[in-house]
């Protein structure tokens, strides 16, 4: 009965981080044709710098539903939020934000690596479900608004954003075998994302190349070609993260 | 219940226990041949460890005072002795009275009585006054 | 072939930082026992116990049931023979009793189900109620209650009673030798409280700073240490003892209090060849020798 009680310890986060994703890909199709709106009335701005580039870019992806769904969807808002619930489901691996609910589970006759391995089961089984759900949402909506994303585009970009967003939770639930506090893995880990997203914003031309694009599925949006190597580099590093969170939860004394 | 244990005396508690089943014998609450309380109900009882218990009624057993008989527990011997016993008693209790009469003439105390009633037991049985 | 001691700790070793927690700890749990272990605060009760059960990992060597406890396949099957309960009553709060139950029931395969029943009904545990809404006496008898149901050889109770009335002192205690009498298995309590040690407890170790500094079967430790008392005429002496096995010697005007273990006669000689006015000999209770022992260890 261990995926049962790991299941009512996590159920409450997967459930609301899943809502809010749902609710946040339906937003994202419902809103486009108050984008386009928008767009029609906008003037010809042209600003400088930065900003200027930025503003061009996201004007030009409105244009096109496809762009504007990848950009507004996948590469904002899931891609973002995605990240932060992936963490969020990888906190409190072992502690259930009780010390107390550690040491029962402990004085059970179940091996640590066998506790890990479920709760990271569990976990990215979640993360697929909250990953795949929104994506699909979008491809099943989008006629209501008189668009249509394929299915399969849509299955594409939601495996993309699981294998990235697995990098983060593998890399929250071992920095919550190195810390007794629930908050500092969490922090750490967004820390790590933020970190990571910088090189997008600096060189564009890289971001295919980073874990954000790959988790926005930047590459099959721009070529139709999945980033096979890509996912199968950020499903080593999730084993490896989770390999050595495994290592320390197996040395660790409570 | 029949018996009262204290674990904070620093005597044994099945040693306490032998002593007052001995005493219980002694003034006919229990009869020869009458079935003693099990194990588990005195230890249940007076929240003791049932290893003491049955530690008690099986040196009491070698004394001749018990016979426990396989499966249906503990009786009191035939010849428990039981009217020697209580023969014994009272010209022990003869004995007894006389001398607290003798030492409160002399200003003894009840508690200095006691004590020096303990100090002979207690080197008594050092010397080997009780049975093995 | 099983093994002669349920538990057994050869120079068992913690250290936590720089604070050295066990500092070669040595114990010995024959099977069938109720075993007091006794210490102060601090002491290393708590430790020692999480070591047995594979929670810490110390240097040296601890065997529960024939195996070793810092062997992380022998660990699960020593927690499967085993029943244990922490000191803060831990368990999994956002379950309901039923809940917690059934989930512990489905690790053991030897779970009772028939004294699942009679615990549920004797403690009047309320089924569908969460744990965290549990008062502490009914937390401790809910953690009693799932100890007791695993089937298991050995029990082991970190601090039982602690943070309870005297009433449920009572009741705990009484729950503990009740299965103790009904089932056959060992069963290991920590304790700092004395009272409790002695009136259940078989045998008894007593720890201070990460060392066993007393063990042995409670009848004996009663029987061999006393307590004599020398009155004096006049001031009492500064006596320099060469019996064996004296462990203290208090002074205090013309009083002599010696607590002594082992070779009785040798030290009352001794003592009578001081020429005092009274001689006393004494029982000692187990809390004497542990007060006497504990804070005498240098």
């Amino acid at each position: 009965m261990l995926w049962y009680k790991t299941w009512l310890e996590t159920r409450l986060r997967f459930l609301v981080g899943l809502a809010v994703l749902l609710c946040s890909a339906a937003g994202v199709v419902l809103q486009y044709p108050r984008v386009v709106e928008l767009l029609g009335q906008m003037p010809a701005v042209s600003l400088g710098g930065e900003i200027g580039r930025r503003v061009q870019e996201a004007v030009e992806h409105s244009r096109h539903y496809r762009s504007y769904v990848w950009s507004q969807g996948f590469r904002q808002n899931l891609a973002q939020m995605g990240t932060l619930f992936a963490v969020v489901l990888g906190t409190g691996v072992f502690f259930h934000f009780s010390r107390g609910a550690a040491l029962y589970t402990l004085s059970l006759p179940v091996s640590r690596s066998r506790l890990l391995g479920v709760r990271a089961a569990t976990g990215l089984a979640q993360w697929l479900a909250m990953a795949l759900l929104p994506s699909l949402l979008i491809a099943v909506l989008s006629p209501t608004v008189g668009q249509s994303f394929g299915l399969v585009d849509a299955l594409a970009h939601g495996l993309c954003l699981f294998f990235a967003g697995a990098v983060f939770f593998s890399l929250t639930v071992l920095l919550s075998t190195l810390f007794a506090v629930v908050w500092r893995p969490l922090l750490l880990a967004l820390l790590a994302a933020v970190v990571l997203s910088i090189p997008d914003q600096v060189g564009a031309g890289w971001s295919r190349y980073s874990l954000s694009g790959l988790m926005s599925g930047e590459a099959f949006f721009r070529t139709g070609r999945m980033p096979w190597l890509g996912l199968f580099a950020a499903a080593s590093l999730s084993a490896a993260l989770l390999y050595g969170a495994a290592r320390n939860f197996a040395r660790r004394d409570f | 219940m029949l018996f009262r244990t204290n674990p904070s005396l620093g005597v044994p508690i099945y040693l306490q226990l032998m002593d007052q089943i001995r005493h219980a014998i002694g003034t006919g609450a229990l009869r020869p041949g009458e079935q003693l309380p099990g194990i588990r109900p005195v230890a249940e009882e007076l929240v003791i460890n049932p290893n003491t218990v049955a530690k008690a009624y099986r040196e009491l057993e070698h004394e001749g005072v018990l016979e426990l008989r396989h499966g249906s527990g503990a009786f009191v011997s035939e010849n428990a002795g039981a009217k020697n016993v209580t023969d014994k008693l009272r010209a022990g209790q003869a004995i007894v009275a006389t001398a607290i009469e003798r030492l409160r003439a002399r200003g003894v105390s009840n508690e200095e009585i006691r004590r020096l009633v303990e100090a002979e037991l207690s080197g008594l049985r050092k010397t080997g006054g009780r049975s093995a | 072939m099983p093994e002669s001691w349920a538990i057994e700790t050869t120079e068992l070793r913690k250290s936590y930082g720089s604070t050295e927690v066990l500092r070669g700890l040595n114990l010995q749990v024959s099977r069938g026992s109720i075993h007091g272990f006794l210490g102060k605060n601090g002491a290393g009760k708590t430790t020692t116990i999480k070591t047995l059960l594979g929670m810490t990992h110390a240097s040296g060597e601890a065997r529960v049931l024939g195996l070793g406890a810092g062997d992380p396949t022998a660990g699960v099957e020593i927690r499967r023979r085993t029943g244990f309960v922490s000191e803060d009553k831990d368990l999994l709060d956002y379950m309901t009793i039923d809940q917690i139950v059934r989930f512990t029931a489905s690790f053991y395969p030897r779970w009772r189900s028939d004294l699942q029943q009679h615990y549920l009904q004797a403690f009047e545990l309320p089924v569908e109620r969460k744990v965290k809404a549990l008062s502490r006496g009914m937390r401790t008898k809910l953690a009693l209650m799932l100890a007791f149901c695993r089937g298991a050889e050995l029990l082991i109770l970190d601090e039982p009673t602690s943070g309870l009335d005297p009433a449920m002192i009572e009741e705990v205690l009484q729950s503990i030798v009740r299965h103790v009498s009904r089932e056959e298995l060992t069963v290991f309590f920590s304790s700092h409280l004395i009272a409790e040690v002695e009136q259940i407890a078989d045998h008894v170790t007593i720890i201070d700073r990460g060392r066993t500094v007393i063990a042995g079967a409670l009848d004996d430790l009663r029987e061999r240490y006393c307590r004599v008392q020398l009155v004096f005429d006049g001031e009492a002496p500064h006596p320099v003892f060469r019996a064996n096995g004296i462990v203290r010697v208090n002074r205090q005007g013309r009083v002599l209090s010696v607590l002594a273990a082992g070779d009785r006669d040798a030290v009352l000689e001794e003592a009578r060849a001081l020429g005092p006015a009274s001689v006393d000999v004494m029982p000692v209770n187990l809390k004497e020798i542990f007060l006497e022992t504990v804070t005498s260890e240098e």
